[in-house]
C-alpha cells in the first residue's frame, strides 16, 4: 500500500448537485468544481513524494483553481503561492489573502502566449527559488482529468445511462476526464466541449479573451481532443445571457461558463428528445456579482443589447472567423487530424 | 459420544460481474468483487462426527474444506472432535468458479448445522478467509454485495438481490487451469482504479432498479479492464456473437478461464436469442453451456 496523505476535509464540497432542467436535461451544479482535481493532484503528489507535510504549493491561477488550492492549503497545512494577473477579481483577491495565500500579480504580457505565459514565466522563478515546492500544473498534470472518476460515478449513480455530456473547456480536465470515464460504460456517449472565439483550444486563432474560465491562449495537454464529438464557441454576451436565463428559469446562480454550457446543452437536448444530457456547471455566481450580474457592467459588453441567437451557426473549420455562437463537428479526432493541414 | 450429522450446501459461481479496487468508508482501498452466482453448481457437504479424534475429509485433496471444518469446530464446538467430512460437488475445479470457496462454506455450514448454531455471516466469512485466504460473495443470496474477498468483509450491501441473468458459459482455455491464489494479483494503474468508481455507481443503479442491461455494461467494462491481467482468448469474437443476438454483456472469471455471455432473463426473446447464440458459438468452434438464473 502506498503512503498517501489524505485531504478529505472538504470532500463534501467536491461533487455536483444534479438539477433537472426540463425534459431529460440535468445540470451538474458545483459549488467549486476545482476542489476535486486540486485535492486529487495534491494527494497524488504526496504519494509520489513531491509534496511533503507543510510544504509549499505554487500555481498560476486567476480563478477558481487558485481558490480551491487556497482552501485545501488552509485545511491541510500547506503554504501557497499564486501567480495571477489583472483579471483576478478584487473580492477573490481579498479572499485568497485571508486564506493565507501569497498572491503575485503579473501585469505585462509575454511576447507570445500573452498574460498566461507571463504568469507561467513568473511561476518558474518561484519554483526555482523555493526548493521542494510543488506545482500542481492543472493544464499539464494528467492527475487533473484522472480525478473525475468520482463525478462520473455520481452521474451514473443518479441517472443510470448518460447519453450526452456538455461542459466548458478551460484546462480540459473535467470534460476530457469525465467523458473518458463515462465511456468505459457507455462508449456511445456524445461529448460536447464549449469554448469561446479567440481561444486556441480547438483551433481558433489566438486573440484577446473576455470570458474568464473559458478557453485560453495556450493549448493545455489536458485537453484530450479525441474525446469531443462536437465543439461550440460562444461569445461573452451569449454566455452572459444564458447565465441569467439559468438563474431566472431554474434558480441556479452560477458563473458564466455554466451559462455557456447550459445554452449548448439546452439546444442539443431540444434536438435530441429522450436522450439524457448532463451539463457541467463549474462554479457559483457570487464571484461575478460586480460583472456578469451587474447591469451597468453588462451594458459595455459587445452584443449585450442584442437578442441572443436561438441556435448556432455550423462552421466548416474551427479557424473560421466567429462573430457569435458557432459549432463544428469535431468527430473525436486529434487536434492535428482536424487542423494539421491548416497549420502547414 | 457425538451423535447425528450436519449437512449443508453452498453454490459456485461463474466468475464475477465486477472485480477491482474500491475505496471503503475509511478511505482505504480494498480489492473487492461481485460474484455471478450459479445455483446449478453446488458443493454438498455432510459432517458426521465419530468417536475418533481425527477429522477425515473425502475427497482427501480438499484440504481447505477440512481446515475450515476444524476452525469452525474449534470456534463453536469442542476442539478435537473426530468426524468424517464428505464433499460432493459438481463445480469444475480451477476454472475460477468458486469450487474451493463453496467446499469451504458448505463445510463451515455443515458443522454449524450439526452444532445447531446459526452464526452471523460475518463470522462465517472470517473463518472462510482464514481457511483459504480469499473468498467470494455467493453466501449473500438475499441481497447483492460488493465483497472484499481477501478481507472477508462486505464493502457495500445493495438494496436488492441481483436481477435475474441467464448466460452462456464458454471456457476459453479448456486445457489450462488457473490457481486463484497462485495467480498474481492485478496491479491496476490509476486510470483503472478511478474507472472502478463509475462502475460501482452503475452497479448500484442497476441493482436498485433491477436493470439487467445496465448490469451487463458494468460486467463488460470490468471484463475489459481485466484483459490486461488475465486475457481471455477470442473474447472479441464472443462479444461480436453476443451483439448479434442481443446479449446484454459479457462477464469473466477474473482469476479463471470462463467467459459468460449474459442475457436478461426477464426479456421474452432471451430464450430464442440464447438458442441462436449458442448455435453460432458452436459454429465458431466454442463449447457453450447454458445456465438459467
Amino acid at each position: 500500500m502506498s503512503t498517501r496523505a489524505l485531504m478529505r476535509k472538504l470532500e463534501d464540497f467536491e461533487g455536483p448537485r444534479l438539477v433537472p432542467l426540463g425534459g431529460d436535461l440535468y445540470g451538474a451544479s458545483f459549488f467549486l468544481m476545482k476542489l476535486l482535481p486540486a485535492r486529487f493532484m495534491l494527494e497524488r503528489a504526496t504519494e509520489r513524494g513531491l509534496l511533503r507535510p507543510g510544504g509549499t504549493v505554487c500555481e498560476s491561477s486567476s480563478g477558481t483553481f487558485g481558490l480551491a488550492l487556497a482552501m485545501l492549503a488552509v485545511q491541510h497545512g500547506y503554504k501557497l503561492i499564486l501567480v495571477s494577473d489583472w483579471a483576478l477579481d478584487r473580492h477573490l483577491h481579498r479572499r485568497l489573502i485571508e486564506l493565507g495565500a501569497e498572491v503575485t500579480i503579473v501585469d505585462r504580457p509575454a511576447l507570445t502566449g500573452g498574460l498566461q505565459q507571463a504568469r507561467l514565466d513568473r511561476l518558474q522563478e518561484y519554483l526555482q527559488e523555493a526548493s521542494g515546492s510543488f506545482w500542481p500544473s492543472q493544464y499539464y498534470n494528467s492527475d487533473n482529468p484522472l480525478s473525475y472518476g468520482k463525478v462520473a460515478e455520481q452521474f451514473v449513480d443518479r441517472l443510470g445511462k448518460v447519453d450526452c455530456l456538455v461542459g466548458p473547456v478551460g484546462s480540459g480536465g473535467s470534460m476530457s476526464g469525465t467523458s473518458r470515464y463515462l465511456r468505459t460504460l457507455f462508449p456511445d456517449l456524445y461529448a460536447i466541449g464549449v469554448d469561446t472565439p479567440n481561444s486556441v483550444l480547438f483551433g481558433q486563432p489566438s486573440g484577446k479573451l473576455n470570458l474568464s474560465g473559458l478557453g485560453g491562449n495556450i493549448l493545455p495537454t489536458n485537453v484530450d481532443h479525441s474525446q469531443f464529438d462536437e465543439v461550440h464557441w460562444l461569445v461573452p454576451a451569449e454566455a452572459f445571457h444564458a447565465t441569467h436565463d439559468l438563474h431566472r428559469k431554474h434558480g441556479l446562480f452560477m458563473g458564466p461558463t455554466s451559462g455557456a454550457a447550459y445554452r449548448v446543452a439546452q439546444w442539443w437536448s431540444r434536438n435530441n428528445p429522450g436522450k439524457t444530457v448532463v451539463a457541467l456547471f463549474p462554479d457559483e455566481g457570487h464571484r461575478y456579482a460586480e460583472t456578469v450580474y451587474d447591469e451597468k457592467w453588462l451594458e459595455k459588453i459587445t452584443g449585450w443589447s442584442e437578442l441572443p441567437k436561438a441556435s448556432p451557426l455550423a462552421v466548416g473549420t474551427p479557424r473560421a472567423p466567429m462573430s457569435g455562437w458557432s459549432r463544428f463537428a469535431w468527430g473525436r479526432r486529434s487536434f492535428d487530424d482536424v487542423l494539421g493541414q491548416a497549420n502547414d | 459420544m457425538p451423535i447425528g450429522a450436519g449437512y449443508a450446501e453452498a453454490i459456485g459461481h461463474h466468475g464475477e460481474l465486477v472485480q477491482g479496487l474500491f475505496e471503503d468508508d475509511g478511505v482505504q482501498m480494498r480489492r473487492a468483487l461481485v460474484s455471478l452466482p450459479c445455483r446449478q453448481l453446488r458443493s454438498k457437504v455432510r459432517f458426521t462426527p465419530n468417536s475418533s479424534d481425527q477429522l477425515i475429509v473425502m475427497p482427501a485433496s480438499r484440504e481447505k474444506a477440512k481446515r475450515a471444518a476444524e476452525l469452525t469446530v474449534n470456534a463453536f464446538g469442542r476442539p478435537g472432535t473426530g468426524a468424517n467430512l464428505e464433499i460432493d460437488s459438481n463445480i469444475p475445479l480451477s476454472r475460477g468458479m468458486g469450487s474451493s470457496t463453496a467446499d469451504v462454506l458448505a463445510s463451515i455450514l455443515a458443522v454449524l448445522d450439526w452444532l445447531g448454531i446459526e452464526a452471523a455471516s460475518h463470522d462465517v466469512m472470517q473463518i472462510a478467509v482464514s481457511a483459504e485466504t480469499a473468498c467470494d460473495s455467493t453466501l449473500f443470496r438475499q441481497q447483492a454485495v460488493l465483497f472484499a474477498h481477501r478481507d472477508g468483509v462486505v464493502m457495500e450491501a445493495f438494496r436488492r438481490p441481483l436481477p435475474p441473468i441467464d448466460f452462456i458459459s464458454i471456457d476459453t482455455t479448456p486445457g489450462a487451469t488457473v490457481d486463484t491464489l497462485e495467480f498474481a494479483t492485478a496491479r491496476y494503474d490509476q486510470l483503472e482504479i478511478e474507472s472502478f468508481r463509475p462502475l460501482r455507481g452503475l452497479l448500484r443503479t442497476a441493482i436498485k432498479s433491477a436493470d439487467a442491461r445496465m448490469l451487463g455494461r458494468v460486467a463488460t467494462a470490468s471484463a475489459r479492464i481485466n484483459e490486461r491481467f488475465l486475457p481471455k482468448p477470442r473474447l472479441a469474437e464472443i462479444e461480436t456473437i453476443g451483439v448479434r443476438f442481443d446479449a446484454i454483456g459479457i462477464q469473466v472469471a477474473h482469476s479463471g478461464t470462463v467467459v459468460g455471455l449474459m442475457f436478461d432473463a426477464m426479456d421474452q426473446k432471451a430464450s430464442e436469442n440464447i438458442k441462436r447464440a449458442t448455435a453460432a458459438l458452436k459454429q465458431s468452434g466454442f463449447e457453450p453451456a447454458v445456465f438459467r438464473h
